[in-house]
């Protein structure tokens, strides 16, 4: 059997002639499985952070969209107040313009007013005086 | 009343419009800085290139020949809607154009040192003026020749105006305004406008007022003297453009993003918000009824004045677009609509009937029907003015003025010398039913009088002289044709009344006019009698019977029912007096109505009518001195010797009592009529009826009573009777007077006749006799003498 060992040759459990070592074979069988798996576990991950990277970009695309989004809407928002601002002020003026006419319909209405007054007393005179 | 503005989504022009002119009363051209000139028409809405500018031509200023005015009478007769053929074109590289409608260059000059700011025909279109940054003031020939430089100044001229009749030129400097005229050596006018910096202005040729606008974000209203008539309030940004219409009613002011419509006393109709930057500059169209503006972000708006309202009784028109007005029936809420083929110039409605005038047109419709209306062409097509009367109305249109009956039949043009009837307003023309009054225009103190029948000037042509310069005219409404009263108010604003029709030699102190008032604003003749209401300072006046003036002077101010116009504000104008109801205008644009006692109404429908007895009844009624007051003059002015005894002693006018119950005991129906002439003072008429009647003995004595010592010896020995009794006469009054005869004519006669008292009083006694005699022949024939 030693002598086997040292000219290479071993003989395994079921007594079967071997080139090599039956238990360095069994190790060298578990390392080149587990290599396969590990080479399958990395190629999983890769496509997994590919994943990922893609998703990112997206994200961060998305994000980068909706950043301009939100300062044009900041800056819209500045402008509105100041449009608001501009609008009132016409609207304001606008406004004025109505009281304005208002105040003369009401001048116009009082001295109609004032003049049924007088008609009716006149009336009320004539009346009187008959 | 308000604007109604449109213009396009996209810009025509990509600089800033500059400034804009109305080429003819439907095309626009506008001129920016993009080198560009636009033409635009308004019946199409479309635009077309018109010419190119260099590249180095920035406009300041575009301004259209004054149409009519191109060539004299050549282009006039041609008239019509072409408009005229050469425009002008300022540039801020101090350049001054001429550019004709073909759009081709016809003169290019070196006007300012610094840019050119603005340009302006002259209103007879004989000259231009320019101003610029270099401050220089500069007139110039139409083809474009250096004439003469006005006035040279260290700050810009940013805007100027021609006077309404091209002899001053109205000028603005930093915060002053200039009024300089352009006869050498004379003064010029200047005042200080603004707070800040004069950006525009314009100068009425119809109503003679100034507008004005500045960086001080307001706008003013002045007169020609330069005082002020209305200050705006602050705006939001400065006043960068204002402009008159062409009827001086109203005008437009523009701003950033502001285009405002005022009335000419300043108060705003309306106020449009157009996003639009800066007007640079408002054009109103010939017609007076739309505008362009120029605006800062290379757009040119148009906008049309809608939503005029009028009334009459109890009809309402609302001018609701350019071609439709609606109706209102106020009573029954009865609501018409009435539609047109063409834009709406012009509206009137007054004595029943509704007048439109549109561009080509003119419709009369009744009151009472809406559906057919009277329908004639225009001769011109551009009325800028209609002024009705009971029986008939005028049309003034650009060249010539009708008088239409409301049958629409032409019966009168009436024409006088140098006429431009475009510049004609309310106050410089006025109708009634027998006569037409204008304003003469080249000499501001006449007044030319037509007949209204045949259009035939009266009183042999001649116009009607006045003292003064003539602000204003109007005629009275009712009454007789030969009793018909003009009421003048000239630049003094002092009222007088005169009559329309001479008869005869006027006496010279007489006179043909009178005064009756002073400082008056406004006045106006009432629609159905012949009442004035008339502001005076700061009472509001209403005179009952103005023409009392020429009847009894003293009772002129028993006449007149006056009050504190305090509820008036300042500045009022009367827009109506009809009936007993009077609208005022205040300055602010409020209208008050406000009514006058009903009776003098009344009494003149009475006395129209000749019933006087109901006259008197009223006035013992009514128990008013101011009442009697015009019934005494109403009935001398008629000569109804009764009822002008009743109201004398009413308003105790003793001596006038007595003297008329002299008159009545005369025995000729003439004499009493000579007498009742001498009781209203006019000598002249009574001479003229006494003579007309054979009454020689009676002109005679007249004219010894009166003193006049000539025309009493002149018709003496004219009729060959009475020389002795006029002598006798002469010599009673120099003994009394203690003088010594001066009159040669008397010197040679007291020679040839010898005085014997009796004689005359036998002679006086068969005068007397013979009247009687006559007075009872007369009495015979006609009882209906009293």
């Amino acid at each position: 059997m030693e002598d086997l060992e040292t000219k290479g040759l071993f003989i395994d459990d079921l007594q079967k002639l071997r080139v090599l070592d039956p238990e360095l074979m069994e190790q060298t069988e578990s390392l080149k499985d587990e290599c396969g798996g590990f080479v399958a576990q990395i190629g999983h991950f890769q496509k997994m952070t590919d994943g990922f990277i893609a998703i990112s970009d997206e994200v961060s695309k998305e994000v980068e969209k909706e950043k301009l989004a939100s300062l044009g809407a900041r800056n819209q928002l500045k402008s509105i107040t100041k449009a608001r601002e501009q609008e009132q002020q016409q609207l304001h003026s606008l406004v004025m313009e109505k009281k304005l006419e208002l105040e003369r319909l009401r001048i116009q209405y009082e001295s109609l007013i004032k003049v049924q007054a007088e008609q009716e007393e006149f009336i009320d005179q004539l009346i009187l005086q008959q | 009343m308000r604007f109604k503005t449109s213009n396009l989504k996209e810009a025509k022009h990509s600089e800033l419009v500059s400034c804009v002119s109305w080429m003819s009363p439907d095309d626009v051209i506008s001129i920016a800085d993009d080198h560009k000139i636009l033409k635009w028409n308004l019946v199409s809405a479309e635009t077309q290139p018109f010419a190119e500018l260099p590249q180095d031509f920035h406009p300041t200023d575009v301004h259209w020949l004054p149409k009519g005015q191109a060539s004299g009478a050549g282009s006039r007769a041609k008239g019509g809607p072409s408009g005229s053929d050469v425009f002008l074109v300022t540039s801020a590289e101090g350049k001054l154009q001429l550019i004709n409608k073909n759009g081709r260059m016809e003169k290019s000059v070196e006007a300012h040192r610094g840019a050119c700011l603005v340009g302006r025909w002259s209103h007879d279109g004989a000259g231009i003026v320019t101003g610029g940054e270099d401050g220089a003031v500069k007139v110039w020939s139409r083809s474009g020749m250096l004439r003469s430089t006005l006035a040279s100044n260290t700050m810009p001229v940013y805007a100027l105006a021609w006077s309404p009749d091209s002899s001053h030129v109205l000028y603005a400097t930093d915060k002053l305004l200039t009024i300089k005229p352009l006869a050498p050596n004379s003064k010029p006018i200047q005042w200080k406008a603004h707070e800040g910096l004069i950006l525009c202005l314009d100068w009425s040729p119809s109503n003679y007022r100034i507008i004005s606008g500045g960086e001080d974000c307001r706008y003013k209203v002045w007169d020609q003297f330069g005082r002020q008539l209305f200050n705006s309030s602050q705006h939001d940004y400065p006043i960068t453009s204002v402009s008159w219409s062409v009827d001086g009613q109203l005008f437009a002011v523009g701003s950033f993003n502001t285009l405002r419509l005022c009335d000419k006393i300043g108060w705003s109709h309306s106020l449009d918000k157009p996003a639009t930057g800066s007007l640079y500059k408002i054009a109103w169209s010939a017609d007076g009824t739309q505008v362009a503006a120029a605006c800062g972000n290379g757009h040119v708006i148009f906008a049309h004045v809608i939503e005029k309202r009028i009334e009459w009784k109890e009809f309402e028109a609302t001018v609701t677009g350019r071609k439709t007005i609606s109706l209102r029936n106020v009573t029954n809420d009865a609501w018409e609509k009435l539609e047109f083929r063409d834009r709406i110039i012009q509206i009137s409605m007054d004595f029943g009937f509704l007048i439109v005038v549109t561009t080509s047109q003119c419709y009369i419709y009744t009151t009472r029907n809406w559906n057919t209306p009277t329908i004639f062409d225009l001769k011109e097509g551009s009325v800028s003015l209609i002024i009705p009367a009971e029986k008939h109305f005028l049309l003034v249109e650009s060249n010539a003025v009708h008088l239409y009956s409301y049958e629409a039949r032409l019966i009168c043009s009436p024409k006088w010398p140098g006429m431009r009837p475009e510049t004609l307003n309310a106050h410089t023309v006025s109708l009634c039913n027998d006569t037409i009054a204008v304003r003469d225009q080249s000499d501001e103190k006449n007044v030319h009088l037509f007949d209204a029948t045949n259009g035939k000037a009266l009183n042999d042509g001649r116009p009607f002289t006045h003292r003064q310069e003539i602000a204003e005219i109007a005629l009275d409404q009712v009454g007789l044709a030969n009793q018909r009263k003009l009421a003048i108010v000239d630049k003094n604003r002092d009222l007088f009344v005169a009559n329309v029709r001479k008869f005869g030699k006027v006496s010279s102190t007489q006179g043909n006019s009178a005064k009756i008032g002073a400082m008056v604003q406004s006045l106006k003749w009432n629609a159905n009698s012949n009442m004035l209401a008339a502001i005076q300072d700061s009472r509001f006046c209403t005179y009952l019977y103005p023409a009392v003036i020429f009847v009894d002077r003293n009772l002129l101010h028993r006449t007149i029912i006056e009050r504190d116009s305090g509820e008036f504000g300042k500045n009022p104008t009367i827009v109506l007096f009809s009936g007993n109801s009077i609208s005022v205008r205040r300055a602010d644009g409020s209208l008050v109505t406000t009514a006058v006692s009903p009776y003098p109404g009344m009494l003149f429908e009475y006395t129209q009518s000749n019933r006087w007895s109901e006259a008197t009844k009223l006035c013992r009624f009514v128990k008013d001195e101011t009442l009697w007051a015009c019934l005494a003059g109403i009935s001398t002015q008629a000569r109804h010797l009764e009822t002008a005894e009743v109201s004398y002693s009413a308003i105790q006018e003793a001596d006038k009592v007595h003297y008329i119950q002299y008159i009545k005991e005369l025995p000729t129906k003439e004499a009493q009529n000579a007498e009742m002439a001498v009781l209203t003072g006019n000598y002249q008429d009574a001479e003229n009826i006494l003579l007309q009647a054979g009454l020689t003995f009676r002109a005679i004595l007249l004219n010894i009573y009166l003193h006049q010592w000539e025309r009493a010896l002149d018709l003496a020995i004219k009729h060959k009777t009475h020389v002795d009794t006029v002598l006798a006469y002469r010599v009673k009054h120099l003994n009394r007077c203690d003088k010594d005869e001066t009159i040669s004519r008397y010197i040679q006669y007291m020679k040839e006749v010898d005085i014997d008292w009796e004689r005359i009083g036998a002679k006086i006694e068969e005068e007397y006799h013979k009247e009687r005699e006559m007075g009872g022949r007369a009495g015979r024939r006609g009882s209906s003498v009293p």
